[in-house]
């Protein structure tokens, strides 16, 4: 490695160190250059960076930042995972594993963020409604809504929307997971666009005020319209199905805030806090679901040189066969389901 | 645009039959009598200029069969993103969003898009279904360089194809407020004797308030693709 | 042993992370546990899609006969972005392979451990952006 590129690192590393995290609106001392027509230009590639999970650990209370101490321990626990990314389980009597090796990994870098929930303070979901636990519980004549796989395979229905390779729906397209965290903001006159690498979103934002579709429409990532205070980009989206969770995966692992209604409405915000740093905090309001509305964090760091690439997802979805006739081989022999 | 080149923003969408068929095609019934006149095919002027896809006869061959197949093999069937130029000329809106710098194609079919690159053309890493894009101006026209698609998508209906070697030159000109003029050359040497180019005007949605929605149609096409796994298979659709 | 390092280091990242892991494919689902496999072929070709990508090898037994196998490997936009290529894997490379049977029976397998012949890693030995003092 070059000097060069060395100093990049370690200027990059100290750079996360020092970036605020704050449960308040971001500093509005930086004003971003504008596109030729006059907006504020947010272009550019901001990937996610995985490791900062959904909710806080408790024990953390309304801390929104690491401690120095934590955050070494952090950036120590980080780079030993990478290294241990690198490498692949080659020995002869390695055991082998049903999952996935972990150098198919792309963590990114390590932040002092406790959680990415900022709202409610203590950094954690707010309660279910009555009206959304039972609907949890009962959907689909008991076997509740499609989420982690839990060992039915009768149909593509019993496998999530992420399964089925549909979407990964509005907030989960953006909240970082395993790979592929490419998130790209393009701009044109009167519009804004949105895309994320997983699964191929382009959602395209018009800025000129015209009215939300009608009720009668429904799109699994909504229905989006812009507008800008200042140099923030205030994004309103409604219209959305009930069909999909928020999270990353879909419903199902701990700490998912699981499915949401069709009365969803998300309100995005960016704001550029510097040549390399977006402020993208989103609001959920959905009072069918959750007592009350909450809001997650992401502090977005360019990287122009991140190749967004195509990911075909339900083209090359060999899984969906395998998994379904999968299970029809093991109940023709017979043999009892894991 | 601010750049002097001409601007290409807004939705527009072919008013063809290409999507049927390329060809000159006289009207024919469609795969599935169940939908009467609603999955047959109207009569279509060519697109094609000189009306002749210049096949190997292998792949005249191939061709047939694709036609043969296209209910269950047709890759619009299965929700397939249906690559260059299909993508153009399906009977769904696109937009065109025209930065400062890159040009970005969102396709409302299957959600597809593709990013054209006007900076220093990039190399195909892989192959892909939207391809990857080059593009500059010539004049008033935005050509784009098309390389890396996979193959595995089809050119319409009727079963036109070409390998994933195939290269294609496309040709953007805004020809009024309202209309671009869409050109795209073919070249596949282990499909084709010769280039060959198809060509048609595209047209502005002008309603007010016009947008893309979304047409995921992946849940659409998973009785097609799964049915025969499910736990009691394709006989007691509701 | 270094896969039980692994396993710990992803343990701890948890407990701080809480974030799912591979919670997009049921890969319990697809491949059986009772069905462990261990292959030597030669790369008839490679797909590069998602959501994962999959080697072809032609395996041959000691009678000569060859049967196909797929693997399924990651999404190769992680790859591509660390350097590999669709020029990467040349077809006639001989792999190792280690993983289980897909429980439809069919001869696909897991990637778990791919090494070339000669135990060298496959796919990795490219720079990983993650590892702070690793060059791009």
């Amino acid at each position: 490695m070059s000097a060069r590129q060395l100093a990049l690192a370690i200027a990059l590393s100290a750079l996360v160190a020092a970036m605020p995290v704050a449960g308040q609106a971001p500093q509005k001392s930086y004003t971003p250059p504008k596109t030729p027509w006059g907006d504020p230009d947010l272009q550019g590639v901001w990937p996610g960076n995985m490791g900062v999970p959904m909710q806080r650990n408790a024990a953390l209370g309304e801390r929104t930042a690491l401690t120095d101490d934590e955050f070494a321990k952090k950036q120590e626990q980080a780079k030993k995972q990478a290294q241990a990314d690198s490498e692949s389980t080659a020995a002869s009597d390695t055991k082998v594993g049903i999952g996935p090796p972990s150098y198919w990994t792309e963590r990114g870098k390590p932040t002092r963020q406790t959680s990415l929930i900022i709202d409610p303070p203590n950094g954690r979901l707010p309660p279910l409604t009555p009206e959304a636990e039972k609907y949890r519980k009962e959907a689909r004549g008991g076997k509740g809504l499609p989420g982690e796989w839990r060992g039915a395979a009768d149909s593509w229905e019993d496998l999530n929307i992420y399964y089925r390779c549909i979407t990964r729906g509005l907030l989960g397209s953006v909240i970082p997971v395993v790979y592929n965290n490419g998130n790209q903001i393009l701009q044109a006159p009167g519009y804004v666009v949105f895309r994320n690498e997983m699964i191929h979103e382009s959602r395209v934002i018009p800025l000129d005020g015209r009215p939300h579709a009608g009720p009668d429409i429904r799109m699994y990532m909504g229905d989006s319209r812009g507008h800008w205070e200042g140099n923030t980009l205030v994004v309103e989206t409604t219209n959305f199905t009930d069909k999909d969770a928020i999270g990353s995966n879909g419903a199902g692992y701990p700490g998912d805030p699981g499915y949401h209604s069709d009365q969803l409405k998300v309100i995005e915000r960016f704001t550029r806090t510097g040549p390399k740093n977006l402020d993208y905090r989103i609001t959920v309001i959905d009072a069918k679901t959750w007592i009350r509305p909450w809001t997650i964090l992401l502090e977005l760091q360019k990287d122009d040189n991140y190749q967004i690439l195509e990911y075909a997802c339900h083209e090359g979805n060999y899984a969906m066969g395998d998994i379904l006739s999968g299970a029809r081989t093991v109940e023709a022999a017979s043999e009892p389901r894991p | 645009m601010p750049d002097g080149h001409p601007n290409l923003n807004g939705i527009w969408q072919a008013v063809n039959s290409a999507n049927w068929n390329l060809q000159d095609h006289p009207a024919y019934a469609g795969p599935m009598w169940e939908l009467g006149a609603i999955a047959a095919v109207p009569a279509g002027k060519s697109v094609v200029e000189g009306n002749d896809i210049p096949y190997k006869p292998e792949a005249a061959a191939k061709k047939q069969e694709n036609f043969k197949n296209r209910h269950t093999e047709d890759p619009e069937a299965k929700c397939y993103m249906p690559g260059i130029p299909r993508a153009n000329y399906m009977p769904y809106p696109f937009q065109i969003v025209q930065t400062a710098k890159d040009i970005l194609f969102v396709y409302e079919y299957a959600n597809s898009n593709r990013l054209v690159n006007m900076g220093k053309p990039i190399e195909d890493a892989s192959d892909t279904w939207m391809g990857t894009n080059n593009g500059h101006w010539e004049g008033e026209t935005l050509v784009i360089d098309v390389t890396g698609l996979n193959g595995l998508a089809w050119f319409d209906r009727a079963g036109n194809f070409a390998s994933e070697k195939v290269h294609i030159v496309e040709r953007f000109t805004r020809t009024s407020p309202d209309h671009l003029t869409y050109q795209a050359t073919i070249e596949d040497p282990s499909v084709f004797t010769r280039p060959w180019t198809i060509s048609m005007p595209l047209y502005r949605r002008v309603e007010k308030d016009a947008q893309l929605l979304e047409f995921k149609c992946t849940e659409f096409a998973e009785e097609l693709l799964y049915g025969k796994y499910k736990k009691t298979g394709n006989g007691d659709r509701k | 042993m270094r896969i039980k390092l692994t396993n710990a280091v992803i343990a701890g990242a948890l407990l701080l992370a809480a974030a799912p892991l591979w919670a997009h494919h049921a890969f319990e689902a697809e491949f059986d546990q009772n069905k462990p496999v261990t292959l030597v072929g030669k790369v008839t070709s490679m797909e590069w899609i998602n959501p994962h990508s999959w080697i072809h090898i032609d395996v041959t037994d000691a009678g000569g006969n060859v049967t196909s196998w797929m693997i399924e490997c990651g999404s190769p936009n992680i790859m591509l972005r660390r350097g590999f290529t669709k020029r990467s894997l040349e077809t006639g490379t001989e792999i190792s392979v280690k993983g289980y049977q897909a429980k439809n029976g069919t001869n696909r397998a897991n990637g778990s451990s791919i090494t070339f012949k000669d135990g060298r890693k496959l796919f990795v030995g490219g720079s990983n952006p993650d590892i702070p003092d690793d060059k791009k």
